[in-house]
C-alpha cells in the first residue's frame, strides 16, 4: 500500500515510517505541519494515511481539519488518525459523511504492530477501526435512538465490536463463536436498523452510524 | 352626593393617619437625632452649674461630650439604618470591618488577625476592641450624628414645635399668643405626614460606606482570595507530583526492569523474555492510559484544540445524561477563564449524575456585553446550595479570582439551574 504519515514528533514519525516499510508497505511522504498534510493527501491520494490529530502551526486540531478537509474533496480518501486522546466529538465528526475508511485510534494502538497493520488494512479497504474507549463511551452514554432499543444483549454487543471495525471472524474469536453464529446476528441487526443489503462494508459502516445517532 | 361624602371621609381618614402617624415618626426622628446633641447640652449645662470661672470644672464636661459622642455615635448609626429599612424599606450597607476567625496557633497561642493572646478569650476581646476603634466606619458614623440633628433632626422638631406652641400660646388669654398658638397648630398639623421624610436622603447620603471603606473592603476580599488561590495551586501541584510519582514514574521504573530482566534472558530463556517483552508493553499502555487521565484533570486537550464550546460537547458527549448544548458563535477568551468555565461545568454535570440523579441537562454558554454566562440545568431533584467547604463553593472561590459570580436556584423536588457570570473584554 501506498501510504501518507503526519505527524510532527520527528521521533514518533521516524517510528512509524519504520514500522510500516517492516510490514512491506511504502511510505509515500511525509508531513510536519497541517497545511502539509494537506497537500500531500491532494497530491499522493494514498491508499491510506496515518495522521496526528494535534500539529504545527497552532498545535490545535490541524491534523484533523487536513484529514476532513481532504476527505471532503476526495469523499472516501480512507485516513487513520492517531491521537494521544480520543473524543467522540471528533469520532462523529469523521464519521459523519458515511462513506467509510475512517480510523479512529489511540497513539499506544502502534503498540501492537499487527493489530495496527490490521486496523490500517481494515480502513484502506473502505472499513473502520474506531477504538474500544470510543466505542465504550457510545456504549454507556446510551443512545436515544429508537431502533438501538430493540436490539438484544448479544446483537448490542456485535455491533459494538463491529462498530470498532473488527470482522465477522474476529468478533466470533473475540465472544468465543463461530463466525456462522455471528453472521447470523449481524443479519438480524441489520434488519432491525434497517439496512439493506447492498456494499457489505458500507452496511457495516452504516451500522456504527447508527450507533453514533445518525441514521 | 352620597358616595362623594364618603369618598371626602376616606380622604380625611387617611389625612388624620398620615398625619399622626408622620408626627409619632418625626418625634422618634428628632429623640434619635438629638440624642448627641443633648449629651453635649448636659454637658455644658453642667459646666455652667459647677461654675464658669473656674477653668478645672470644664475637663468633666469635656470628658462627657467625647466620650458620649464616641459610644452614642455607633448605636445612633444603626437606630437610623433600622428606621429607614423600616419606614421606607431603603437598605443601606453598614460597611462596619467584620471580625476574621480567632484561630489557635502550632504555639498554643491564639491570633485574632492583629495580635497573639494566651487564651481564645483575650484574642476575642483584644479583636473587638481594635474591631472597634480601628474601624475607618467610625469618622463616617461621627460625622453622620453631627449633620443629622442639623438637617433631618430641625426638620422633623417642626410638628412637635408646633403641637408645643399651640398648648403654650391657646391656654393664654391675651391674643398675640392665641394667634402664636394657632399658627403653631397650623404648623403641626400641615408639617406632620412630611416632616420626618428628610430622614432617609439624609442617611443614604452620610450613612453609606465611604470610598476608602469600600477600598478596604475589596483588599480584605482579595487578599482572602490570594490565600484561596495560592493553598489550591499548591495542593494541585503536590497532588499532580503525587500522581506522577506513584503512578508513570513507577510505571517507568517497572517498564526498564522488566527491559534489562528480557535482556539478561534473551539467550538462556527466550519464552520468558517474550513474556517480559509483553509485560512491558502492557505496562507502557498503561501508564499512557494514566498519564491521558491526567493531563485531562490538569488542561483538557480538547480545550486546547477546540476552545470552550466545542470541549463543553465534548463533555456533554460523554456525560451519561442526555445534555443539550447551545451557544453563541466561537467565544475567543482567556484561557485561564475557558479552564475556570469548563471544570466548573464538569463539576456541575457530575453534580447533577451523583447528586441530583438527573437524566437531562441543558447548557447554554453566551456571551453579553459583560462577559460569559454559562448556564447549566438539569432536571433533577433539586436541593443544591452553596455550604461552606463544598464543591459549589469551591466552584464560586475559583470563579471569585476572576471576579465572577454562581448563582443557584435548585428548590427542593428541582430543577436546579446555576448561572455563571464571568466578566470578560469582549472580543
Amino acid at each position: 500500500m501506498r501510504i501518507v504519515v503526519a505527524e510532527d514528533l520527528y521521533l514518533l514519525r521516524d517510528g512509524m515510517v519504520r514500522l510500516i516499510e517492516a510490514c512491506g508497505h511504502q511510505v509515500v511522504a511525509t508531513a510536519a505541519t497541517g497545511p502539509e498534510t494537506l497537500e500531500a493527501l491532494r497530491t499522493w491520494r494514498p491508499d491510506v494515511s496515518v495522521i496526528d490529530v494535534r500539529m504545527p502551526p497552532n498545535q490545535s486540531d490541524e491534523g484533523l481539519r487536513a484529514a476532513l478537509a481532504a476527505r471532503s474533496e476526495m469523499p472516501g480518501l480512507p485516513v487513520l488518525i492517531l491521537s494521544q486522546h480520543v473524543e467522540q466529538l471528533y469520532a462523529r465528526e469523521l464519521l459523519a459523511d458515511g462513506s467509510g475508511g475512517v480510523g479512529y485510534l489511540l497513539k499506544e494502538s502502534v503498540f501492537d504492530a499487527d493489530q495496527f497493520l490490521d486496523a490500517l488494512e481494515r480502513v484502506a479497504a473502505g472499513g473502520t477501526a474506531m477504538d474500544p474507549a470510543v466505542i465504550a463511551k457510545l456504549l454507556s452514554t446510551g443512545s436515544p435512538n429508537q431502533s438501538l432499543d430493540r436490539l438484544t444483549e448479544r446483537e448490542h454487543s456485535v455491533l459494538a465490536l463491529m462498530a470498532e471495525g473488527l470482522s465477522n471472524q474476529a468478533i466470533g474469536h473475540r465472544l468465543f463463536l463461530s463466525e456462522g453464529t455471528i453472521s447470523k446476528y449481524t443479519t438480524s441487526l441489520f434488519a432491525k436498523l434497517g439496512l439493506t443489503d447492498d456494499d457489505n462494508s458500507n452496511r457495516r459502516v452504516r451500522a456504527v452510524l447508527a450507533y453514533l445517532n445518525k441514521p | 352626593m352620597r358616595q362623594l361624602g364618603s369618598r371626602w371621609a376616606g380622604a380625611a381618614v387617611g389625612f388624620i393617619r398620615a398625619c399622626v402617624v408622620g408626627f409619632l415618626r418625626a418625634c422618634v426622628v428628632v429623640v434619635v437625632s438629638m440624642l448627641v446633641p443633648a449629651v453635649w447640652a448636659a454637658a455644658v449645662g453642667l459646666g455652667i452649674w459647677w461654675g464658669a470661672g473656674n477653668p478645672w470644672s470644664w475637663v468633666a464636661p469635656c470628658v462627657l461630650v467625647t466620650v458620649g459622642a464616641l459610644t452614642l455615635s455607633r448605636p445612633v448609626c444603626q437606630l437610623v439604618r433600622f428606621l429607614v429599612a423600616r419606614w421606607t424599606a431603603t437598605a443601606i450597607p453598614a460597611g462596619y470591618r467584620q471580625a476574621g476567625p480567632v484561630t489557635r496557633m502550632s504555639t498554643g497561642y491564639w491570633w485574632n488577625g492583629f495580635s497573639y493572646e494566651r487564651t481564645s478569650r483575650d484574642a476575642l476581646l483584644d479583636q473587638k476592641w481594635r474591631l472597634r476603634w480601628r474601624d475607618p466606619a467610625n469618622w463616617r458614623d461621627l460625622r453622620f450624628t453631627a449633620v443629622v440633628p442639623l438637617t433631618a433632626g430641625v426638620v422633623a422638631a417642626l410638628p412637635p414645635a408646633g403641637v408645643a406652641a399651640a398648648v403654650l400660646g391657646l391656654g393664654r388669654p391675651e391674643p398675640v399668643a392665641r394667634v402664636v398658638g394657632a399658627l403653631g397648630l397650623v404648623l403641626a398639623v400641615a408639617s406632620a405626614p412630611y416632616a420626618w421624610r428628610p430622614l432617609r436622603p439624609v442617611a443614604v447620603r452620610f450613612l453609606r460606606p465611604s470610598p476608602a471603606m469600600e477600598l478596604a473592603d475589596r483588599v480584605d476580599e482579595l487578599t482572602a482570595q490570594r490565600a484561596d488561590t495560592t493553598i489550591a495551586q499548591a495542593a494541585e501541584i503536590r497532588r499532580i507530583e503525587r500522581d506522577l510519582h506513584d503512578g508513570a514514574q513507577a510505571r517507568l521504573v517497572a517498564l526498564g526492569l522488566a527491559l534489562a530482566t528480557a535482556e539478561k534472558l534473551m539467550r538462556t530463556d527466550p519464552d520468558q523474555a517474550r513474556e517480559l517483552l509483553r509485560e512491558a508493553r502492557a505496562g507502557a499502555a498503561a501508564s499512557l492510559a494514566e498519564m491521558r487521565e491526567l493531563v485531562r484533570g490538569i488542561s483538557p486537550p480538547v480545550l486546547n484544540e477546540r476552545g470552550l464550546v466545542d470541549a463543553v460537547r465534548a463533555l456533554a458527549l460523554d456525560s451519561p445524561l442526555d445534555v443539550a448544548v447551545t451557544a453563541d458563535a466561537p467565544l475567543h477568551l482567556d484561557p485561564p477563564i475557558e479552564s475556570a468555565v469548563y471544570f466548573g461545568v464538569a463539576e456541575l454535570l457530575t453534580n447533577a449524575v451523583r447528586h441530583a440523579q438527573a437524566s437531562r441537562a441543558r447548557i447554554c454558554l453566551t456571551r453579553d456585553e459583560a462577559g460569559l454566562v454559562a448556564e447549566v440545568e438539569d432536571d433533577g431533584r433539586g436541593g443544591a446550595d452553596i455550604r461552606s467547604g463544598g464543591g459549589l463553593d469551591g466552584l464560586r472561590r475559583r470563579l471569585a479570582v476572576f471576579d465572577g459570580t454562581v448563582e443557584i436556584t435548585s428548590p427542593s423536588g428541582g430543577p436546579t439551574r446555576v448561572t455563571m457570570a464571568v466578566p470578560c473584554e469582549s472580543s
